[in-house]
């Protein structure tokens, strides 16, 4: 009897000692403990450029009815003022085309031809179909709201191309 | 008898003190940049990875005064939905042609032996597997923090043309954690 619960002690013991590096290795793999320890960091910019406009949303233009393409871009300058440039624009001419902002989530973005009433913020006419070009953007806007740029052609209500601004 | 028990339950005791030092290395990471070279001495695993560290380290607190003239060059937004992975990618341009990778807003999910990648492919998977597609990699370093902004050293030579997606990727189970498709900023 002894002798058997003696056995059984150093086999538990073995199977204790044997099952200890088993986990710790898997331990180790899985490291289950980082789901709830998060890793903050905090770098600063690789070039120190705080004279330079900052930019603060972008996003790619894109549209189907009028092949549009290029890049728009919210910068801060350092005056506070805030500017939209599109850069490596590149889409169809067309009458009285301007560039607004207006909210991504209305449905008559989906649309080449807006059949209601656009809700839009006017930033300008379009100053020419191809290149780079800056416009002011309104010190009111709110661009968490308002965070679609449309190329929009007032005269046939028609959207060239959009761009969802992202944070950058 | 009790000595060989001794002895396994020491050999348990070292693997798992072998392990405790990625925790240590873990929690110190937010003061990266003082704590470097210590974090090497401590870590053996992988000392090619940290000699890439080091170098970016003193790059950056020799870059930084001088090159304040860096350029965006490329930018993305990161997916990942299985280690829901969200913040942007951009690449920079340094006045002397060095490149240099910045995450901001960045976020995913923390977990083991993460790396941060660059793969030769226009997007990848949220589920990607690179060893599986033995898609072209280059090493850019272990994820500093899985929040927060952070830099990245690109080699010189790297060829952005070909190399068009960054990838949050766990080495040790080949897993994409999320992906930023570069497009020309």
């Amino acid at each position: 009897m002894s002798a058997h619960s003696s056995f059984m002690f150093s086999h538990r013991k073995w199977v204790v000692a044997a099952s200890l590096p088993v986990l710790a290795a898997a331990w180790w793999a899985f490291r289950p403990e980082k789901l709830w320890i998060n890793q903050r960091v905090n770098e600063p910019a690789p070039f120190a450029a705080s004279s330079d406009p900052q930019p603060l949303y972008t996003g790619r233009l894109q549209g189907e009815a009028h092949q549009t393409s290029g890049r728009a871009t919210v910068y801060k300058a350092p005056d506070g003022a805030e500017y939209l440039r599109l850069s490596d624009l590149s889409t169809s001419n067309g009458p009285d085309v301007h560039v607004v902002l207006s909210r991504s989530e209305d449905a008559n973005l989906q649309q080449e031809i807006v059949k209601g009433q656009l809700d839009r913020i006017e930033l300008g006419a379009l100053k020419g179909n191809q290149g780079d070009q800056n416009y002011d953007v309104p010190a009111s806007v709110d661009l968490r709201r308002y965070d679609a740029v449309v190329i929009y052609c007032e005269r046939f209500h028609a959207v060239f191309g959009v761009a969802k601004l992202e944070q950058f | 008898m009790i000595s060989k028990v001794k002895l396994v339950l020491a050999l348990a005791g070292l693997a798992f003190a072998f392990g405790l030092q990625a925790p240590a290395y873990a929690q110190d990471s937010m003061h990266q940049q003082d704590n470097m070279k210590h974090e090497d001495g401590m870590q053996q695993q992988d000392g090619m990875k940290h000699e890439d560290g080091m170098q970016q380290d003193n790059m950056k607190h020799e870059a930084m005064p001088q090159e304040n003239n860096g350029k965006a060059v490329e930018t993305g937004t990161f997916h990942g939905k299985v280690h829901s992975t969200s913040g942007r990618a951009t690449i920079y341009r340094a006045e002397n042609g060095k490149l240099v990778l910045r995450l901001t807003n960045f976020k995913t999910s923390n977990g083991p032996d993460v790396h941060v990648i660059l793969i030769a492919a226009k997007d990848a998977d949220d589920d990607a597997n690179f060893l599986k597609s033995n898609t072209k990699r280059v090493e850019l370093g272990k994820l500093k923090g899985n929040e927060g902004d952070q830099n990245y050293e690109i080699p010189s030579g790297t060829d952005l043309g070909k190399f068009q997606t960054v990838s949050i990727y766990c080495e040790r189970f080949n897993a994409n954690f999320g992906a930023a498709a570069l497009e020309k900023f």
